[in-house]
């Protein structure tokens, strides 16, 4: 069975070509452009994964973590964050909110796709 | 002070160009004024009686004009002929309009210094949302080609020269941006006890796990572990330029990272069996866009290292490098526990 991983991202640009990429590892992609639609989303379909931009309109990536850790549907999905930012202490502070990981901007697809299967097989 | 003293003081005071007093010590009578206090001042000086002490440093008032200003007098004792007399040089002190515009001017130049790095700061993490679609798109691109049973070596070639190309500009911006936050002085040492064997854990886990040609960065630890009080953030960043490094110069063998807890200091060495430093590269190396001689065909900034050192001695620590060309390098930082 094919997994279904929910792709939060407010680029447009990157969304797409993340989709496809996703797709042809055969993973079931479902998108949403920012944290409000993300939860509503999760909530919808119960991905086997969310993978989120940190820095996105309405609801950001560390309020998102926090709405999935509160949420009895939600807390047991992983939430792989996408950052733009590098720096230590936003990481940290992401995994302490709960992430179950993070690869940073600009990345390797294949670096994302092995950080993807640590998560979900 | 007779007459002919009288014109030989007058004519050595008009000389100088900063206003001048001649007081007589007992009374604390201003016996003669030079032109250029007198201007200040006023005529009515000469023969005042000063009420301020005027033993030590002293201030007096001007009087020529709306503007407010100040004369900073200096002391100092002068005998003519066998009498004593205290001589008092002045300098005139700014306005307080003039000290409020070189304040308003120095804030300005604040603000546009702080613009500056937040503009920086701000173009780079923008310039990183197209260089990520652009890095997702030539994966895309070469997975597609790959499904479709089209690569070849041309083809292959291309793309990693895009991809590569890609993460080099994203480690320009981030040594743009480290070295704009250095220059504005806008970087805070945060100290806090940290072990440096789970900062490398991360680091290698991090940056160097999925390396195309499968090199691993070797671990060494000798003696018993301890925290040494430093910035967390800046020690990875030290710690990742010096890795990269170690990497990039180095082609064949692991490069190396040995951590020695002495009895007093700890002392984190990078070694490569790389191409080494000339010798006449190694007093320069630590200067900005400065590259050793035998870097042909390596990408690089030559920030690196500049920011490498800036951070080491913010942190208390030392930087060294010992190095020899066609055999490899090490760079060896020294940070005392606290």
């Amino acid at each position: 069975m094919n997994r279904t991983i929910l792709l939060i991202e407010d680029k447009p640009a990157l969304t797409d070509t993340l989709k496809c990429l996703l797709e042809l590892h055969e993973f079931n992609v479902l998108t949403a452009s920012n944290g409000e639609e993300g939860v509503a989303n999760a909530r919808r379909h119960h991905p086997h994964l969310v993978i989120s931009d940190i820095f996105m309109p309405v609801i950001n990536g560390y309020e998102l973590l926090e709405i999935f850790k509160t949420d009895n549907e939600l807390r047991n999905i992983p939430v792989l964050m996408l950052t733009a930012k590098t720096g230590i202490e936003e990481i940290n502070l992401a995994m302490k909110k709960g992430a179950a990981g993070y690869v940073t901007k600009p990345f390797l697809f294949r670096n994302l796709h092995a950080t993807i299967l640590k998560l979900i097989l | 002070m007779k007459p002919q003293h009288y014109i030989k003081v007058t004519h050595l005071l008009n000389g100088i160009k900063d206003p001048v007093l001649i007081i007589e010590p007992t009374e604390g009578i201003v016996e003669k004024a030079n032109k250029a206090a007198i201007d200040k001042l006023g005529l009515s000086v000469t023969g005042k009686t000063l009420d301020v002490p005027f033993r030590e440093e002293f201030m007096l008032p001007t009087n020529n004009g709306a503007e407010e200003t100040c004369i900073d007098f200096i002391p100092s004792s002068i005998s003519i002929a066998q009498k004593e007399y205290v001589l008092a040089i002045g300098k005139t002190t700014a306005s307080e309009q003039h000290l409020r515009m070189q304040l308003r001017n120095l804030e300005q130049e604040r603000a546009l210094q702080e613009m500056k790095t937040s503009f920086i700061s701000m173009t780079s993490h923008e310039f990183r949302t197209p260089l990520t679609a652009i890095a997702a798109a030539v994966d895309l691109l070469e997975t597609r080609i790959r499904m479709d049973r089209m690569m070849n070596p041309f083809y292959k070639q291309n793309i990693a020269k895009i991809s590569d190309e890609i993460f080099n500009l994203n480690t320009m911006l981030d040594e743009i941006l480290t070295l704009s936050k250095i220059v504005s002085n806008n970087y805070e040492v945060k100290k806090t006890p940290v072990n440096v064997s789970q900062v490398v854990d991360y680091l290698k886990f991090q940056y160097f796990s999925e390396r195309k040609d499968e090199r691993k960065l070797e671990v060494k630890v000798v003696g018993e572990p301890r925290k040494i009080s430093v910035d967390k953030d800046q020690l990875s960043k030290i710690l990742t330029n010096l890795i990269s490094n170690a990497f990039k110069y180095s082609t064949h063998e692991n490069p190396q990272l040995k951590l020695h807890y002495h009895a007093r200091k700890l002392v984190i060495a990078v070694v490569d069996h790389g191409i080494g430093i000339p010798e006449k590269d190694i007093p320069h190396l630590f200067n900005s866009f400065y590259r050793g001689s035998n870097v042909d065909g390596i990408d690089g900034t030559g920030l690196g290292l500049a920011i490498v050192k800036t951070f080491t001695e913010m942190n208390g620590g030392e930087i060294k490098v010992t190095s020899e060309k066609g055999k490899g390098t090490k760079f060896s930082l020294t940070f005392r526990y606290a």
